[in-house]
């Protein structure tokens, strides 16, 4: 259908630059907006069933090791915008989680994004779902456990101690929801989401589309491929400051694995754009010294790194 | 009643905030409303994410931007 409007209704030539990217606009923009409206709604329903407040129960006095690993689990499917990073982070290190279990759970969230791991799964199958998520949850529990066992507390700052400590106030209901309000949850979780990050899926495939159509096609193979040493962290540094939505880096995704980039440099790459955000980092700042914070990043940046040149080396 | 809307600032809960206003006018009877952005007001509140409502001191609901129907039918109950 695509290669019908790109090369019979446009007459563009196939196999030309321009023929090919006009083929991979129409042929990726319709799919990808179609599964995300369908990951969308069925992760939004799935997580009207968790929400912080119980995660933080099941996590508190956790001991390290089974803490961490329950608390990257979790980070997967819990509900979390980045604006409550730091009430939540506060919450439970006050409600007795330890702070590197705190700190697994911190990268989990946004590292292994639910929305990015349902969209892999329907594009590209569970096996390379699954070893994102995997990767995801083995960086989310090392980092935990190395800074918890690094004792940071004491970078935390100072009117943190504070809060921790003071006496609460005011009563927390707990929320009932029927199966009806549920749906109807995710029906406004599909049209908020869906509605937000369109323009950003849009852009994900143009450039998905000029990659696609114009960079020859050894030539990501020679820049991201998996005999050389720079090639992960290169994806990486590409990808930090690139702040995109989950779903917009797909199309970037499928364009590159399709040009003969490695899947572990493309792997890191995701990692590098969804899990290491610069708007986290300026606001989680307000409580932690940059001292924490670059230890914070430095870890997590290394186990991408580590995760990229594994699956270049084993696959 | 009191009606405290708790948030840093974000877009999110600065939408809540409308949401809330034309809800507390369509009630009637006498409300006044605060904005909270002290995290460690929220910390002692329980409150893990935002945007998050309180009706006098009751947290009702966290982590979500209640359309103004929500709210409504919260401060008649």
């Amino acid at each position: 259908m695509s290669e019908w409007i790109a090369f019979r209704f446009l007459e563009l030539i196939p196999k030309s630059y321009l023929g090919e990217a006009v083929a991979f606009l129409f042929f990726d923009t319709p799919k990808v907006l179609l599964l995300l409206t369908l990951v969308v709604f069925i992760v939004t329903f799935l997580q009207t069933f968790v929400n912080p407040t119980r995660v933080r129960d099941a996590l508190s006095k956790r001991r390290p090791g089974l803490g961490n690993a329950l608390a990257s689990l979790f980070g997967i499917i819990t509900p979390f915008c980045s604006c409550s990073a730091v009430p939540l982070f506060l919450g439970f290190l006050r409600a007795g989680v330890p702070l590197g279990v705190t700190f697994s759970f911190l990268v989990a969230t946004p590292m292994v994004n639910e929305i990015a791991l349902g969209m892999l799964f329907a594009m590209f199958g569970w096996k390379i779902a699954l070893l994102y998520a995997g990767t995801g949850v083995a960086i989310a529990c090392t980092s935990g456990l190395i800074l918890g066992r690094l004792h940071m507390e004491r970078y935390l700052e100072n009117w943190v101690q504070g809060a921790l400590t003071a006496p609460a106030l005011g009563e927390v209901e707990e929320e009932q929801s029927t199966l009806p309000a549920r749906f109807d949850l995710a029906v406004q979780g599909v049209k908020e989401i869906v509605g937000k990050v369109w323009p950003c899926i849009l852009a994900g495939i143009a450039v998905g589309a000029l990659i696609h159509g114009y960079v020859p096609e050894r030539f990501m193979a020679s820049l991201l491929g998996k005999n050389h040493w720079y090639s992960v962290p290169l994806a990486v540094l590409i990808g930090v400051p690139l702040y995109s939505n989950a779903a917009g880096v797909m199309p970037i995704v499928e364009a590159l694995l399709g040009k003969g980039a490695a899947l572990g440099s493309t792997l890191a790459f995701m990692m590098a754009v969804i899990g290491l955000s610069l708007p986290e980092t300026i606001i989680l700042s307000k409580v932690m010294r940059p001292r924490l914070i670059a230890m914070f990043v430095g870890v997590v940046a290394t186990g991408i790194l580590l995760v990229g040149y594994l699956f270049n080396a084993i696959l | 009643m009191l009606i405290e809307v708790f948030g840093p600032g974000c877009a999110k809960c600065q939408t809540l905030e409308k949401h809330a206003k034309p809800a507390a006018e369509q009630s009637g009877g006498d409300h006044q409303m605060v904005k909270v952005s002290d995290y460690a007001v929220m910390v002692a509140r329980g409150i893990l994410s935002t945007p998050a409502l309180a009706l006098d001191g009751h947290l009702k609901f966290q982590g979500k931007v209640a359309s103004s129907d929500e709210i409504l039918s919260l401060l008649k109950a």
